[in-house]
């Protein structure tokens, strides 16, 4: 699953496959690689592949998109090949989620890549809503602390997507035991639907599809999202499901105050990369400001597509990329977290979860 | 729901429609019969293609290409005694032991015949199951998936051999083996030797082909002249026809055993193909052909990896939860075409889930008719001398490995672990067990930590788990009260006869093969302290027994030592050719070596004349290189020399 379409195994043939530039704002005759880390098939594969026909659309120059999957190493390894192969031009975006994100941050073995320096040219959110069984008898996220049943949360790892649910959990103060070690978030949810695990973070377009139908039938109860940046502070409702408050308002509920603390700022940092700017597009740190321009407008363009926005509405419930100076900013701070918010991380995660740093 | 089946026939009647699933299928079947190339890159390299097809069209294409794929596998195991695919390295050690006897046809009228009627019991299950795999995949929750883990392992045991020190010893091996990278119960990453190449364990692909098939391709290149020593014919099917009409019943048990397995997810055609063929072991009176060309074995394996391959599409349209890679692809897919898998699939859209069920049953019948008729053409190359494969097949392995990540890595684990293999096969352990206890660690371990995190102990007394686990016992219990009766009348002969010598076995890399397991479960036993304890027990269920038995095997080694290495010199300068084209890629990149190798294979090995010994090696080399484009997009650039 490369660079597949019939003009580049063409140009293969050939022995044509010149490097691409992108000169002048213009795209055309060029094609663009979108590495994703991960195996084709995953929820970041999907959403690269959903992208594309859009990005082709209105990137002028119509440029052809090849999404490459380059799984491997937990996503290290395709994002490590990024580091040392990646054009400066535009021409090659990683495309990639918290998972290449956090292991950057807690400065684990292993990691090439210096994503704070990458630029963004893109990002997509991807919001994640908790929910409970009924068997805890947990009716609303203001009954949380009433749950009749010990709460059993299953994840993949901790240091890896499960990190933001886990710090959700620290700063609500909630008595959770975790399983960690499962396969991915759809055996998690399977297990969570034969009871097995009684509490569950799913990303959106998962949630929409496969947990909505649960709650109709009564076998799940939503609680709260991740949330979503306003004026810079986690605590907005996500547009997805703006029904649901988010962990900032559950907290404030729950205490009487804003949330604050070591706690707080940890959760804030990692949810927002996870969730706020769950998959972002990076670029080589050289790109220049043009070629960012030219894709912040072209995320302008996609958005008042009604095409995508019909499309989006189906799967994410309307979600809207995001592009820009502030978007690039707010990501770049997450990734550089303050010293305290890094010691605490790696505290947590070596004391409670037995993470080796 | 009858209405339903029809309108979806009707639709896939369509002549495009049924243009593009027989595309799918040829594409399956090359890539079936490609080792260490299978599904995933089938469908991989569908997949562009399909976005330019209506939906049905561009789903029929990828189901015609998955569910072929187990069937054309069995050729290249068979004639070659590489797997074609992972799941079909059972095929590779009896077929191939049946076609050097000059057996292949009855070897291959089996295999594809047993495929046919594994994928259309998988095909028949998805029907009838479709209103009820709900609830049947919801009650195999972790502890069930456990005892699936351990039933698995005891239908394994049966392929130790007669040597049991040397073949628990493999099995230890592979369970070790299993456990390199992140573990499932705590944050320890094993045996990772700092190399973020390990940090996701081993890929199964490459471990296949490294014991199995990089072993047979030595042997065969140091053996010179073609495969097969008999002529081999592939032309009157008659007695495979009536091997498998014999044996009906063991096809059609080891289906069910394959459509169970697919119902697991993330388990996966390789455990469902090796407890089929540890179920026909047991099931077979007379133990002593296996492993040297048993029907019966090929069979079992062929019937439960077709029946895998499909009922894996359960769990995927159900719960949005792949069965394997190849579905996760698949499922990728659908998301593409706007499906959503998921409990409303069925509602939403019954003539979808028909048409899947149409499209799989068409292609195992298709697919097996074209598979006949291919293999007497195939077969006629078993009869040129093997160096003019070899070259072909040994870059179709590298290009195969290379896709687990596209790294050095892959190339370099590729014949190291060959070597391994190669020193196994020498040595007189067997591989099987090796394999399965690799497939098997992993489920095993995960399912383990997570039942008892969620459920305690109390899980031992859940009645799914009795159920399963009286698949062991009961077995147990008839052969203990069996050995029982034997022993107690007088005169009756117990199962004997432990003291065949092994043939060709060497004692020397028998002896260096010990001496590199007591130092690799040396080496485990130090690193495993410094795990968190969660992380402890599978490595010590490798490395407890496993030291201990190397430590023997070693002082049996040194007692029965005879300097007879001579023998096996000319295979040696093989392994090392080939690890010495593996460190020159990394230096000097993909061209430079393979041409090198290209030559050393056709003119010094094979003796080809300098012009078509130029043309045919050119035309490799453009296909590889071809290949590697369409696969991967980038062969591997030089360290020292930044060429490809």
């Amino acid at each position: 699953m490369r660079k597949l379409t019939t003009t580049a195994v063409l140009a293969a043939l050939l022995g044509l496959a010149t490097a691409a530039h992108a000169q002048d704002g213009d795209f055309a005759g060029k094609s663009i690689d979108v590495i994703v880390p991960f195996g084709p098939g995953g929820a970041t594969f999907v959403s690269a592949k959903f992208l594309e026909p859009y990005f082709e659309k209105h990137l002028p120059g119509n440029p052809e998109i090849n999404v490459i999957d380059r799984p491997g190493g937990g996503s290290i390894l395709g994002a490590n090949w990024f580091e040392q192969n990646a054009k400066s031009d535009g021409t090659t975006i990683l495309f990639t989620t918290s998972s290449t994100a956090n292991p950057f941050v807690l400065g684990q073995k292993g990691v090439e890549y210096r994503l704070a320096d990458y630029r963004v040219a893109y990002s997509h959110p991807f919001s994640a809503v908790a929910y409970v069984s009924p068997s805890t008898g947990v009716t609303s996220a203001a009954d949380i602390k009433n749950a009749k049943a010990p709460l059993i949360y299953g994840g993949i790892a901790a240091a890896a997507s499960d990190l933001p649910g886990l710090l959700s959990f620290e700063v609500l103060d909630l008595d959770v035991k975790s399983v960690l070690g499962f396969n991915g978030r759809g055996p998690v949810r399977l297990a969570f639907e034969q009871g097995e695990v009684n509490i569950d973070y799913q990303f959106t377009p998962v949630y929409l599809t496969q947990v909505v139908p649960s709650v109709e039938a009564g076998s799940a109860v939503p609680l709260w999202t991740g949330g979503s940046m306003m004026d810079g502070v986690l605590k907005g409702r996500d547009p997805i499901a703006p029904e649901l408050p988010s962990v900032y308002e559950v907290y404030e509920s729950m205490n009487g105050k804003a949330p604050s603390g070591i706690e707080w700022d940890a959760f804030q940092g990692v949810a927002s990369v996870t969730y706020a700017y769950g998959l972002t597009g990076y670029m080589h740190p050289d790109t220049p400001q043009g070629v960012l321009d030219i894709f912040e407008k072209a995320v302008t363009d996609i958005n008042a597509d009604p095409e995508f926005q019909a499309e989006s509405q189906k799967v994410t419930n309307g979600a809207r990329l995001n592009a820009g100076p502030s978007t690039e900013a707010a990501i770049k701070a997450a990734l550089s977290p303050p010293a305290e918010v890094k010691e605490y991380l790696r505290t947590l995660l070596s004391k409670k979860f037995g993470v080796k740093m | 729901m009858i209405e339903n089946a029809l309108t979806a026939l009707d639709a896939l009647t369509d002549p495009l429609r049924l243009l593009a699933l027989f595309a799918g299928m040829l594409v399956g079947m090359v890539f079936g019969m490609l080792p260490g190339l299978g599904g995933v890159a089938a469908v991989s390299i569908l997949l562009p293609f399909v976005y330019y097809l209506d939906d049905y069209s561009g789903l029929a294409m990828l189901l015609g290409a998955v569910s072929v794929v187990y069937t054309s596998d069995t050729i290249t195991s068979v004639l070659l005694g590489a797997p074609g695919s992972p799941a079909s390295a059972p095929t590779a050690i009896e077929g191939h032991a049946l076609a050097k006897q000059g057996q292949a046809a009855r070897a291959l009228g089996v295999g594809f015949l047993a495929s046919m009627v594994g994928g259309l019991v998988g095909a028949v299950v998805l029907f009838v199951a479709i209103p009820v795999a709900g609830p049947i995949v919801l009650l195999l929750s972790t502890p069930e998936l456990f005892m699936f883990a351990l039933v698995g392992l005891f239908f394994a045991s049966s392929m130790i051999g007669k040597d049991l020190a040397k073949g628990l010893a493999a099995a230890c091996l592979g369970l070790l083996l299993g456990v390199v990278g992140p573990a499932q119960a705590a944050a320890d990453f094993r045996f990772t030797f700092g190399q973020v190449y390990l940090l996701d364990g081993f890929s199964l692909t490459i471990v296949a082909l490294g014991l199995f098939g990089v072993a047979e391709v030595i042997s065969m290149l140091a053996a010179g002249g073609g495969i097969s020593h008999e002529r081999m014919t592939v032309g009157s099917w008659g007695v495979g026809f009536r091997d498998f009409w014999r044996h009906k019943w063991l096809v059609l048990r080891a289906s069910l055993i394959g459509v169970l397995g697919g119902f697991v997810p993330a388990v996966g055609a390789s455990a469902s193909t090796w407890v089929a063929y540890g179920h026909s072991i047991r099931s077979t009176k007379d133990k002593s052909k296996f492993g040297r060309g048993e029907i019966r074995g090929i069979a079992a394996s062929e019937g439960a990896n077709n029946a895998t391959v499909i009922s894996d599409l359960v769990p995927t349209l159900l719960f949005s939860v792949p069965g394997g890679p190849a579905a996760a692809i698949f499922l990728g897919a659908l998301f593409s075409f706007g499906y959503y898998p998921g409990p409303r699939m069925i509602s939403q859209h019954p003539d979808l889930m028909f048409l899947i069920v149409w499209s799989v049953a068409l292609t195992s019948v298709v697919g097996a008719a074209a598979c006949f008729a291919i293999s007497p053409w195939l077969a006629r190359l078993t009869r040129i001398p093997f160096a003019i494969i070899a070259a072909p097949l040994i870059l179709i392995m590298v290009i195969g490995a290379y896709q687990s990540t596209s790294t050095m890595g892959d190339i370099f684990m590729l014949f190291t672990l060959g070597a391994l293999g190669w020193l196994m096969k020498h040595g007189g352990w067997p591989r099987a067990p090796a394999l399965v206890g690799f497939v098997l660690s992993g489920p095993m371990e995960q399912y383990f930590w997570l039942t008892n995190q969620i459920h305690g102990w109390s899980w031992l007394a859940r009645p799914g788990v009795l159920i399963i686990g009286s698949i062991i016992v009961i077995p147990l219990l008839l052969s203990a009260w069996r050995w029982f009766r034997t022993h107690r009348t007088p005169g009756e002969e117990g199962p004997g006869d432990e003291d065949a010598p092994p043939p060709d076995t060497s004692r020397t890399i028998a002896l260096v093969l010990a001496v590199v397991a007591t130092a690799a479960f040396t080496y485990a036993l130090w690193e495993m302290f410094t795990f968190n304890p969660a992380s402890r027990l599978m490595p010590a269920l490798a490395i407890v027994p496993g030291l201990p038995l190397a430590l023997w095997l070693f002082y049996r080694g040194l007692r029965e030592y005879k300097p007879d290495f001579a023998h096996d010199a000319g295979e040696l300068q093989i392994l090392i050719a080939l690890i010495v084209y593996a460190i020159a890629v990394w230096m000097i990149g993909l061209s430079i070596p393979t041409i090198a190798l290209l030559c050393w294979m056709l003119f010094m090995r094979a003796g080809m004349r300098v012009w078509t010994g130029a043309i045919y090696g050119l035309v490799v080399f453009a296909v590889v290189r071809v290949l590697f484009e369409l696969l991967r997009g980038d062969a591997p650039v030089g360290a020292l020399l930044p060429i490809s």
